[in-house]
């Protein structure tokens, strides 16, 4: 030790000794940290208080944890920090694992904890979310699974228990609600000890009425969050899942939500909710039959205004095309009206009338023409033909003188002739067959002139005989030749 | 056409499904004059027992219960209760 003494006492040995022992504050910190250092890791329960997140720029976090009488600091590395499953907030009760630590620059002390779960009921609902994110990733809150819940379910079973006031709300809403939904009521314990078993067989249960309801409701009234675990249950929810009819879930009062709130068909904030959501309000099924009679009404005036509209609009075209067939036809017998021969059928007869009086008048003045040619060519031949006979009398003399001669000369000639003529005749006479014939004799014929011989005929030939005064035509009827005479000639 | 039940023997939802098929049948103006007169009478008549059913309506409630041996049985159960019906 130096020996100025700055106090101006007189030294004393035993300020002196202790001055000799102690220690500096570096060394009494080192001796508390070693302290605590020695203490075995700890779990402590106390509510987080002061907390504001990681801290910005380190990502550790500071904060306080308490109980009703003592506080510490509390630290969470950002490592740690990492590594937990949920979001600290002030108020949290928390069980952390961890020990103290020393802060030698300023001699704070902090619990440091190195991880940290929730307690009591914070702890529950840790378990809860946990449960909710593995059936969440098993699917079983998938929209694609949900079903399709009828909007307006007649029949429908109610799964709840028969003795509280929420069968009664259920009830009552739907009475006042829709009269008509039918309900079959299904009782089962809702809390406490085997909850979940009988509300699991109430489910199968209200499935397997006949005929099938639309839907089930799965309702509880409002209670704690102990109260309402029964409807976090993994097997109930997977029952819920698993159900063959829809379920409608209204459990406890918004904002409570169950596991199977997320695993049903439909989730309502409450069992009237539920109730109300299977079916549409009698008023607004007035309104919709109101809404279809109107429609119905409109349809039906449509359908018949159509068809009076399409009647009209056929009998408009059928008028016009009449009308403009008409139309055509005026105009076809006017232009026929005006042609020539009908506007004035004497104009035929007229032009023709005109036509042949032109003709007549070329005709006549033709035939005067000609008249008159024939009659300048005419004209001169009298004279010539006069001329032309002056020569005639004396020939006219000559050749009457020649006839009286011929004349004359024929008699003569002629005389002779007849003389011989006369002669000849009477040989002839002398010789003609005639003669013979009217002595009796007769000449026959057959089919190729005179028949010398009856060798000619046969029996049925048609035969001539001619007599001197006519003939007569006959049939064979039988052949007789004569003996053969020996010919003196030959013989 | 031909399958129409009575309408008394039509369920409400029957009743209000076919119903819906006339109106958009006659509003898709596809029909028949004389077919749609008679799905329009058909309506006119599903219409009428519908709202006569509204007007009538009356809550059935039913209580499934365990028989001796176990079995599940309908039993009738109380409508809802009436008495708070001026309080609401």
């Amino acid at each position: 030790m130096s020996g100025w003494n700055l106090t101006g006492r007189v030294p004393d040995t035993a300020t002196d000794a202790a001055a000799d022992d102690a220690l500096s504050v570096s060394q009494a910190v080192e001796l508390a940290a070693d302290a605590l250092d020695a203490i075995p890791q700890l779990v402590v329960l106390g509510e987080v208080t002061g907390f504001r997140g990681p801290n910005a720029r380190s990502g550790h976090c500071y904060f306080q944890i308490k109980d009703d009488s003592c506080a510490i600091d509390c630290i969470i590395w950002r490592g740690s920090y990492a590594k937990r499953t949920f979001d600290l907030r002030d108020g949290m009760q928390v069980i952390f694992t961890g020990g103290f630590n020393l802060y030698k620059a300023t001699g704070r002390m902090s619990f440091v904890a190195r991880s940290f779960t929730l307690a009591g009921e914070g702890m529950l609902r840790q378990q809860v979310a946990a449960l909710a994110d593995k059936l969440r990733r098993e699917g079983l809150m998938d929209a694609s699974r949900k079903r399709h819940i009828p909007v307006f379910c007649t029949r429908v079973a109610v799964v709840t228990s028969l003795s509280g006031a929420v069968i009664d709300d259920v009830k009552r809403t739907l009475r006042r609600r829709n009269p008509l939904v039918e309900l079959i009521c299904v009782g089962s314990k809702v809390q406490g000890e085997g909850a979940p078993a009988e509300l699991i067989e109430g489910l199968a249960r209200a499935a397997a009425i006949e005929p099938a309801p639309d839907c089930i409701l799965l309702v509880r009234g409002g209670g704690s969050f102990e109260d309402l675990m029964t409807f976090n249950d993994e097997q109930l929810a997977r029952a819920v899942a698993a159900c063959p009819v829809p379920v409608v879930t209204g459990i406890g009062h918004e904002p409570d939500n169950s596991i199977c709130d997320m695993v049903s068909d439909r989730r309502c904030s409450t069992p009237t909710a539920a109730a109300e959501s299977v079916a549409p309000a009698i008023g607004d099924l007035v309104d919709v039959l109101d809404a279809r009679e109107r429609r119905m009404a409109v349809a039906m005036s449509g359908a018949v205004r159509t068809r009076a509209s399409d009647l009209s609009a056929m009998g408009e075209r059928a008028a016009r095309a009449m009308r403009a067939r008409l139309e055509r036809s005026a105009l076809a017998l006017r232009a026929a009206a005006d042609r020539p021969c009908l506007a004035d059928p004497a104009w035929m007869v007229e032009r023709r009338r005109s036509d042949l009086e032109q003709t007549a008048e070329r005709m006549a003045s033709a035939v005067e023409r000609s008249h008159r040619r024939f009659a300048d060519a005419f004209e001169p031949l009298p004279a010539r033909l006069a001329g032309s006979v002056s020569g005639l009398a004396p020939k006219h003399r000559e050749l009457e003188l020649a006839a009286s001669r011929l004349q004359r000369e024929g008699r003569a000639l002629l005389a002779i002739r007849q003389a011989d003529v006369a002669r000849a005749a009477a040989s002839l006479d002398a010789l003609s067959p005639l003669k013979v014939l009217a002595r009796g004799y007769s000449i026959a014929y057959g089919a190729d002139g005179v028949a010398t011989s009856a060798a000619r005929f046969e029996p049925g030939d048609t035969m001539r005989v001619r007599f001197a005064d006519g003939s007569v035509t006959a049939q064979v009827e039988r052949i007789e030749l004569a003996e053969p005479k020996p010919d003196p000639s030959r013989a | 056409m031909a399958d129409r039940k009575p309408v008394d023997e039509l369920t409400y939802k029957e009743a209000s499904t076919e119903l819906e098929l006339i109106i958009r049948s006659l509003e898709s103006g596809d029909m028949e004059l004389e077919e749609s007169l008679e799905s329009y009478t058909r309506g006119v008549e599903l219409l009428q027992s519908l709202r006569s059913r509204l007007e009538d309506a009356e809550q059935k409630v039913s209580v499934l219960l365990k028989d001796m041996d176990g079995t599940d049985t309908l039993v009738p159960g109380e409508a809802a209760d009436t008495s708070d019906t001026l309080n609401l």
